[in-house]
């Protein structure tokens, strides 16, 4: 690295290193342009992964108090543990606030790689039942692209990050380039077998960015179990082992890691952006780096803070913010609609030993679709994840030797929990708080945002539809969970700078690039129009690669 | 990047609705702690190591073994109890008990960090063991013979349905059978979390595995055990 690698002008700086920052830093490195990353954590080495440790090891085998006074809110999330909780954010140095009647759970890592070192992994693609839901039931807008335009973005993503999967030729949830599924247990046969039969309904395992055979470079999944802590052999995907990785081979990228960045600057007397100021996470000195163009992916909401941040006579609420969307039509998947219960007729013991098998079935989207029309309460739809598995029985009834061997007789338990689709809202938002700074400085947002009628609608039907599928399959026990959980639980959060052909209705244009600002790019889960009812990673990734091809063209034909 | 200055200057948080000053003096203190904590940590990371004990190797379960171990919540009444209570509902049979696997030395680490409502709870519960076995015996709890323990407990032990998904049960329980339960649930998830309990449910060292086989064919995955003693507090 050279002396100071703040002196030089680069072609583009990316801001966040994570799923998306990753990708553009790669795209553009590789295609020869020069690349500062700007990542606002340190940066993560694999001697820390804790995968493989038990959890006795830990002194308060993972509830330590100093995750509870440091960690109140990144604790709400499961991979957040004594183990690694040092990669969430500390809630104590970056505080959000949001009105008292309308919680929000915000889920964040500031290290190299971000979330994708903890991600859930799920893989889905968006359709166009999706990308023109607007179309079909009158709510809200298209996206401004279609599913073929993306398709082959999907295809160089999930060849390159490896998505193991079944394909099942579903117009709700189209197939892609997978390496080999990974495996049902008998109970999720059961399910999946039973669902289709009475219901006609689609199980199919877990799309997971998981490799179930080497590939890239990367060894197959050694099953042991906790990803979010962690992979020694980098079978899951997380950035800085890939992405971030090849775009630093090229010689192209810089890497320039605590840099916390707080707005964006604009070369004065002109409407281009001129680079990024940043606070240095340690001594607290402020610094800028300058280049050609500005591409923010640093997770949807902590982008808007940026461009919320960055005000300027010509930008008054926010800089590309002429449309008065910028922060706006936030969105979260809703939860909590579901079921659990057991198969009393399946006899396999469980067992402390792994293989655990990293990843779940999924129950494809079945209301609102082509095939089974409209739905009487609510538009749109859900998607369920879950499993089955024998499980220990540490509330079996007795003392002694007798409960010993309770526990181990275990139950075999099955569950499905939906994931709904957020409708976009307009008074779902993010804005700065005029009262509220992180530790560095920075002006914090204040979050508001509530799920309606259509999403409470919805869970409650997916707990009652996931009860009456547990009950077909044959599952005793049967519990059903019909409530929606606060908004932020799913940690799907998007939107905030939404994509649109109108300038006037829209933050950015089909290819995440400012409609008011023609150097600057927002190409993380901001741009998103919907949620969908998929997990978002992918398509934010596929989104993101369309993004850098474009600007790559762009700086090829001398636009920027 | 260049390092100029070290200075662990705390955040200032000053209007945050989330967190009151005795967070920023905590958070203060904190800082300065780890700051302190020397060689383990190279320069650049002393201000915030960003590395949990886990991450940094260390074994955290040593201090079970601590010859110079002492309470760090209970006194040792409440410990004698609990160490009794523990040995009846998780014994010594073919494998070791709840006593073999210190039982009683985690739980007493992990009650002194809990709410204080929480530690009411829990010494409240080991009380109501005295109380019910003077009345029943006229003796404490931990002076019983096992069959009288037995005995004691064994109502409470068979009183409802088993629970197997999230602890809610349909009727409300007697104030006996949730001090009763509470600590049960937490021996169990003290034991079973233990490595002596972890191999009792069949773990061993090995970490690498040929990945998860079909329905129909060997191995069966079983979940990673998760037990949240705040929730079975909420009943």
């Amino acid at each position: 690295m050279p002396q100071d690698v703040l002196l030089d002008t680069y072609d583009a700086i990316v801001v966040g290193s994570g799923a998306t920052g990753g990708w553009a830093a790669k795209r553009l490195s590789e295609a020869g342009l020069k690349v500062a990353l700007v990542e606002a954590g340190r940066a993560v080495t694999p001697s820390e992964f804790t995968e493989h440790m038990p959890a006795y090891k830990l002194k308060y085998r993972n509830h330590s108090p100093e995750v509870l006074r440091t960690r109140p809110i990144q604790r709400q999330c499961y991979a957040c543990m004594e183990y690694n909780y040092e990669w969430f954010v500390n809630d104590l140095e970056n505080p959000y606030s949001t009105p008292a009647d309308r919680p929000f759970t915000w889920q964040r890592l500031r290290v190299l790689g971000g979330r994708s070192l903890v991600w859930g992994r799920q893989s889905y693609r968006l359709s166009d039942v999706d990308f023109k839901a607007a179309s079909r039931d009158g709510y809200d807008v298209d996206w401004p692209f279609a599913y073929k335009d993306l398709a082959p973005f999907y295809d160089i993503v999930e060849r390159y990050v490896g998505i193991s999967g079944a394909a099942e030729n579903n117009e709700m949830l189209p197939d892609g380039q997978f390496l080999p599924p990974m495996k049902m247990t008998c109970g999720e046969i059961t399910l999946r077998d039973s669902v289709k039969k009475k219901f006609g309904r689609t199980v199919t395992m877990g799309r997971t960015a998981i490799l179930t055979q080497p590939h890239n470079g990367r060894a197959a999944c050694h099953a042991c179990g906790p990803c979010e802590r962690g992979c020694r052999t980098f079978s899951y995907f997380s950035s800085p082992f890939t992405t971030v990785k090849d775009a630093l081979a090229t010689g192209n990228c810089t890497l320039i890691t605590d840099a916390i960045v707080s707005h964006v600057d604009m070369e004065p007397g002109s409407n281009k952006a001129r680079g990024v100021t940043f606070v240095n996470r340690t001594t607290k000195e402020t610094k800028q780096v300058r280049a050609k163009a500005v591409i923010l992916c640093a997770q949807a909401m902590e982008s808007s803070r940026i461009l919320l941040n960055s005000s300027t006579t010509e930008y008054a609420n926010g800089l590309a913010n002429s449309s008065g969307m910028l922060g706006h039509y936030l969105m979260d998947h809703a939860v909590g609609g579901g079921a659990s219960g057991t198969f009393e007729d399946l006899k396999t013991l469980p067992n402390a030993n792994p293989p655990h098998r990293p990843n779940g079935i999924y129950l494809v989207r079945f209301r609102n679709t082509p095939a089974t029309g409209k739905h009487p309460h609510f538009i749109r739809g859900y998607g369920m994840q879950g499993g089955s598995t024998p499980e220990f029985d540490m509330g079996a009834q007795g003392i002694g030797a007798e409960y010993k061997k309770a526990v181990k007789l275990g139950t075999y338990g099955v569950s499905l929990g939906a994931f709904g689709e957020s409708l976009a809202k307009f008074d779902n938002f993010c804005e700065i708080d005029p009262n509220l700074k992180d530790a560095w400085g920075i002006p914090a947002l204040r979050i508001s945002m509530a799920h309606g009628k259509n999403e409470a609608d919805m869970m409650r039907d997916a707990g009652g539809t996931a009860a009456e599928m547990l009950e077909a399959a044959g599952a005793k026990n049967i519990r059903v969970t019909t409530g929606v959980e606060m908004p932020g639980m799913a940690i799907h959060e998007v939107g905030t700078a939404r994509m649109g052909a109108d300038p006037k209705k829209s933050v950015l244009n089909p290819y995440c690039q400012s409609h008011d600002i023609s150097n600057l790019v927002v190409a993380d889960g901001s741009g998103f129009v919907s949620s969908a009812c998929q997990n978002p990673t992918l398509t934010m990734m596929a989104i993101c690669v369309r993004a850098s091809d474009h600007l790559i063209e762009r700086f090829k034909r001398n636009e920027v | 990047m260049r390092l100029l200055s070290q200075e662990a200057t705390q955040p200032a948080l000053a209007s945050s609705p989330l967190f009151n000053r005795r967070d920023l003096i905590r958070a203060a203190l904190f800082a300065s702690a780890s700051a302190a904590l020397g060689p383990a940590f190279s320069f650049g990371q002393a201000v915030d190591s960003g590395l949990t004990a886990a991450a940094r190797g260390e074994d955290g379960a040593a201090f079970l073994k601590d010859p110079n171990w002492k309470l760090a919540f209970l006194n040792d009444q409440q410990n004698e109890t609990l160490i009794a209570l523990g040995e009846v509902i998780i014994p010594a049979t073919d494998s070791p008990g709840a006593k073999d696997a210190l039982v009683n030395r985690y739980l007493d680490l992990l009650v002194s960090a809990q709410p204080t409502e929480f530690q009411q709870q829990f010494v409240d519960a080991l009380s109501f063991m005295d109380s019910a076995s003077q009345d029943q015996f006229a003796k404490d709890f931990r002076a019983l013979s096992l069959e009288d323990q037995i005995s004691l407990l064994t109502p409470w032990a068979y009183a409802r349905k088993p629970s197997h998904w999230g602890g809610e049960h349909p009727d409300k329980a007697e104030p006996a059978q949730e001090h009763f339960e509470r600590l049960k649930a937490l021996i169990a998830a003290a034991y079973y979390g233990s490595e002596i309990g972890q191999k009792e449910l069949g773990w061993g060292e090995s970490s690498d595995h040929d990945l998860y086989n079909d329905c129909g064919t060997s191995a069966t995955p079983a979940k990673p055990i998760h037990i949240t003693p705040h929730k079975l507090t909420h009943k």
